[in-house]
């Protein structure tokens, strides 16, 4: 790493962001006893320098910038890339931890239940659950059918209480004498009208 | 005029509007298949149990998307500009009739021989005999002799209107200050209705225009009983 700063004890910093040099440049210039002092890089020889940054730079931003939360690995579910980045069980209880140290042995000496536990550590939904649906369909139906009738009754309403009456033209025997001139002035008597009605027998065609 | 609950076109009066009527059948055969296919398209992608729907490249199908939809277009292209064409054929016309806009009522001129003008009002519905149609009736018709080339003149006096008597295939829009013409041949006897199609004022939809086609000399009788009126 170019620019690298080395510290007394031979390692170089994994990060030189200003955050992790000032804590090591601190730690080290720190007044505490030379004994002290030896414990503590003997101790931090062993964690090991990563680990320090590690913490606080993994997620990028050095600790200085914030990190937005959709840039991180996330776990989904989604059917055509089945392996998400990273597990759906993050914190492991004692008896999960127990049962991946199980896992790193022979797979044939797992049980069922063992191994279905393994695959819920790591995924949320299986294909059959994530193929399923919802069901929200039901509720989207209802509610149209909902609203339809709520317009049916408005209609109703205006129907009958803001709308005046047809026109005499509407009465049915007005009607009739339309249609019984429409015939005689054979009105589309190609293939729409007039072409329908059977003029010889007085009747519509069959 | 339209029977009730008619959805497609009225029979056609004139050989050009039957020949729109199958162009319409033919286009709109195509737009159906399209549409069919793109419905069955979207539901196979959308009900699909395949995972791997990220194509990236390929080439067969690119050409084949691309020639085929050229080929349809030029399968409807070709009927559409043969009508085009068919319409601005020179035709001799046999009468020429002046019809003229105003709000809100048409004004028709038959000035070849003799001076023969009338305006044509919308019968009000109040005062409809039984059995005529309503805000499609006029007082006066404008009467042509069948199987005979017309060119129709299309003016207005005032604001903008239209001339349109669909069964004949006609629509013209009146502009003042400006003859336009439009050609027919009524093929059949018979009453055609249209409806004035410009927006022109409060009575734009009662103003309309009827039509009617009835033999020579029934024409001829018609126009010298006009001219005794006038």
């Amino acid at each position: 790493m170019a620019g690298a700063k080395v510290i007394p004890n031979g390692r170089r910093l994994y990060c030189n962001c200003p955050f992790c040099v000032e804590i090591v440049r601190n730690f080290m210039d720190s007044s505490s006893t030379l004994i002290w002092r030896m414990l503590a890089t003997r101790v931090f020889r062993l964690v090991g320098n990563r680990a320090l940054s590690t913490s606080i730079c993994l997620r990028g931003g050095h600790g200085v910038a914030k990190v937005e939360d959709y840039t991180l690995p996330a776990y989904f579910d989604r059917r055509e890339s089945p392996l998400p980045d990273i597990k759906f069980v993050q914190q492991l209880s004692p008896d999960q931890k127990s049962l991946k140290e199980k896992e790193k042995g022979s797979w044939a000496a797992l049980s069922k239940e063992e191994k279905i536990a393994l695959y819920r550590i790591s995924f949320k939904e299986s294909f059959a659950e994530m193929d399923k649906g919802t069901g929200e369909w039901k509720s989207v139906v209802a509610g149209i059918f909902f609203f339809i009738g709520f317009t049916g009754l408005v209609v109703l309403w205006q129907r009958n209480y803001v709308y005046g009456d047809v026109p005499h033209t509407f009465d049915p025997e007005y009607k009739q004498k339309e249609v019984q001139r429409m015939l005689d002035m054979r009105i589309n008597p190609v293939e729409g009208f007039s072409a329908k009605w059977d003029y010889e027998n007085n009747a519509w065609k069959k | 005029m339209a029977h009730p609950t008619q959805l497609g076109f009225k029979d056609a009066a004139m050989p050009v509007m039957e020949e729109l009527l199958h162009f319409h059948d033919h286009a709109l055969m195509i737009v159906l298949l399209i549409s069919t296919l793109v419905l069955y398209i979207i539901t196979a992608m959308v009900s699909t149990k395949l995972t791997n729907k990220y194509i990236l490249d390929s080439q067969e199908i690119e050409i084949v998307w691309t020639i085929l939809p050229a080929v349809i277009l030029v399968l409807i292209a070709l009927p559409s500009l043969r009508i085009l064409y068919l319409m601005d054929e020179i035709n001799d016309p046999h009468l020429t009739i002046k019809a003229m806009g105003h709000q809100w009522y048409w004004s028709y001129e038959y000035t070849d021989y003799e001076n023969l003008g009338f305006d044509s009002y919308m019968v009000p519905t109040q005062d409809l005999a039984p059995g005529q149609f309503r805000l499609l009736e006029t007082d006066h018709r404008m009467v042509v002799p069948m199987e005979s080339p017309v060119r129709v003149l299309v003016s207005a006096e005032d604001v903008l209107h239209s001339w349109a008597v669909p069964s004949l295939g006609v629509k013209m829009d009146a502009v003042p200050g400006r003859l336009n013409q439009a050609a027919f041949i009524a093929s059949r006897p018979g009453v055609f209705y249209g409806q004035c199609s410009e927006i022109c004022g409060a009575n734009h939809s009662f103003m309309p225009i009827v039509v009617e086609a009835v033999p020579l000399e029934h024409f001829e009788n018609w126009s010298s009983l006009m001219l005794e009126d006038a």
